[in-house]
């Protein structure tokens, strides 16, 4: 039996770690499981950053509150590629280049597309999904599994 | 501060070799070692290693002494890795132009490569989503740039009114110019029909639009000047100036997609520092991942106005004869892109050219420019070098 027969390579997984104890951004997934597409905003100087931060780029305080983002946007730029996508996404893979609101523009996976189907100008909202589970270490060599999702667009 | 030349370089066959990681990198500094036989491994007192995907591909850190261990190299001076993905070996030179500069070493060698092709061809894909932000763009299956690329390309067209056939004479004019070159993946022309009718990946970016995956390894050669004058007969070639700018890395922290405003400062410092213009520039190598990228690169190198890329490779300005030969060896198009490795490879070509002694010269060739760019276009590095001091 090879030595990492069942084993699996965690930290190489292609989905961020999302738990209170992996990363102080954990808020960011809780509230993507409830629907919500969220970031920090600096209480002090008012920039508010995307992804999230624990320090304000801006400013470097780490007074910092969590915002609402719009749910949807509008559509600038559409690529579709036909081959050669990574492991885990089928083809064809469509992004979008999506306008949010004047400060955050976003180049992002529209899933449940077909080629051809998404034109600019299209509105599109924020579709959650779960993804691969994480195996974290139990008491006693159980092996805990945590949900986790993750989020992509989608037509509107 | 003292000044640098560039002494020899040398690289090993690229392509999907039958070789690993370390083997590429022996067969690069032998290469190099070789090119100038008046510089031994005896000489070398700092060694900077470059790889972006040693640990993932080939599951080594601590790479550099590995390397110097491999090449007989007691560096006594520096012996680290640097890693900046596409940019990595421009980013070693610049390092090391600055430690001989500033007297901290006399004659580092600046070697990167990449072993790509793993057993499992899937894994290098995966490995990818760690080449831009993991978390939040490579969740997003944004890991391989060709979406990026496409996104570029369509806001240049829409803006600028380049075509799909000014994007596919980049790549027949950089296949053409890697057709002698025995070190590179392909030796083997395309036709415009050949490049407008290929299979598409991400439209408008069409298979000769995209630069292949490669394994290889090169090495470069660096010293201070009055060591260069006793350890080479060849003329010197010496770094005139260098810049390199970051203003972004996730792609929702772009500014601008068909402008590139670090690629602009990058060139604005390295310029400078040169004392030179756009205009003086005789031949550059830059870095040509994709055919848009070469278009704006001319751009906002300031080889031509902004948007008028396209006409530019159209009316054969980026070829010889023109005003500004660009990727004389062939480019990433033609000779692969072992990240590691880029940005040493294109400084080799400017030391061939600027000595005389290249496959396709450039005649006369004094200032020479390479240009990389790395991640989600997030940082670009410049080099200008020149035959002459001043």
């Amino acid at each position: 039996m090879s030595i990492v027969e069942g084993k699996y390579s965690v930290t190489m997984d292609m989905w961020p770690l999302q738990s209170k104890e992996m990363t102080r951004i954990y808020p960011f997934y809780d509230n993507l499981k409830e629907g919500r597409f969220t970031t920090t905003s600096c209480r002090d100087c008012g920039t508010r950053a995307f992804p999230p931060r624990v320090v304000c780029p801006e400013c470097l305080s780490e007074n910092l509150e969590w915002v609402d983002l719009p749910l949807k946007g509008r559509v600038l730029i559409v690529t579709e590629e036909e081959v050669g996508v990574p492991v885990g996404f089928e083809t064809p893979l469509i992004h979008a280049m999506i306008k949010l609101d004047d400060q955050l523009t976003v180049f992002a996976r529209v899933m449940n597309c077909k080629m051809g189907e998404l034109k600019e100008g299209d509105e599109v909202k924020l579709v959650v999904y779960p993804v691969d589970p994480l195996p974290v270490d139990g008491k006693k060599g159980a092996i805990n599994l945590q949900e986790r999702v993750f989020y992509a667009f989608e037509k509107a | 501060m003292r000044n640098v030349c560039v002494v020899a370089g040398g690289q090993s066959v690229w392509g999907m070799r039958q070789a690993s990681e370390r083997d590429m990198f022996q067969e690069a500094g032998k290469a190099a070692f070789a090119e100038n036989p008046a510089i031994t491994n005896k000489d070398v007192d700092g060694l900077i290693v470059g790889s972006a995907y040693t640990e993932r591909c080939s599951f080594q850190t601590h790479l550099a002494p590995v390397v110097a261990e491999s090449l007989g190299i007691k560096p006594v001076n520096i012996c680290c890795r640097v890693e900046l993905l596409c940019a990595t070996g421009s980013s070693g030179i610049i390092l090391a132009d600055a430690m001989i500069r500033s007297g901290k070493a006399d004659v580092v060698m600046v070697i990167g490569g990449e072993k790509l092709f793993t057993p499992q061809r899937w894994e290098v894909n995966y490995s990818e989503l760690a080449s831009v932000d993991h978390d939040w763009d490579g969740t997003q299956g944004l890991g391989l740039p060709p979406p990026v690329f496409s996104a570029v390309a369509q806001e240049h067209m829409k803006l600028y009114g380049t075509t799909e056939e000014q994007l596919a004479m980049v790549s027949v004019k950089n296949r053409r110019n890697g057709l002698n070159n025995k070190k590179g993946q392909y030796q083997e022309a395309i036709t415009l029909e050949q490049a407008m009718n290929a299979r598409a990946i991400v439209r408008p970016m069409k298979l000769f639009d995209c630069c292949p995956v490669t394994d290889g390894a090169a090495a470069i050669i660096l010293a201070a000047e009055e060591k260069a004058k006793y350890l080479t007969d060849k003329p010197l070639v010496y770094i005139r100036g260098t810049g390199q700018a970051t203003l972004h890395n996730m792609s929702a922290n772009m500014a601008n997609w068909s402008t590139w405003e670090s690629l602009k400062i990058a060139a604005k410092q390295a310029y400078a520092k040169a004392g030179v213009t756009a205009k003086d520039v005789n031949v550059a190598q830059t870095h040509d991942c994709f055919t848009i990228s070469e278009i704006i690169e001319t751009e906002d190198l300031g080889f031509c106005e902004k948007g008028e890329g396209g006409p530019f490779v159209q009316a054969g300005q980026s070829d010889f004869g023109g005003q500004v030969p660009i990727n004389t060896d062939g480019g990433l198009l033609s000779c692969g892109h072992p990240f590691g490795a880029t940005g040493i490879r294109q400084g080799i070509e400017i030391m061939h050219q600027l000595r005389g002694d290249a496959v396709r010269q450039v005649e006369g060739a004094r200032i020479g420019l390479t240009h990389n760019l790395s991640g989600f276009i997030a940082a670009h590095t410049v080099l200008i070098y020149g035959r002459d001091l001043a």
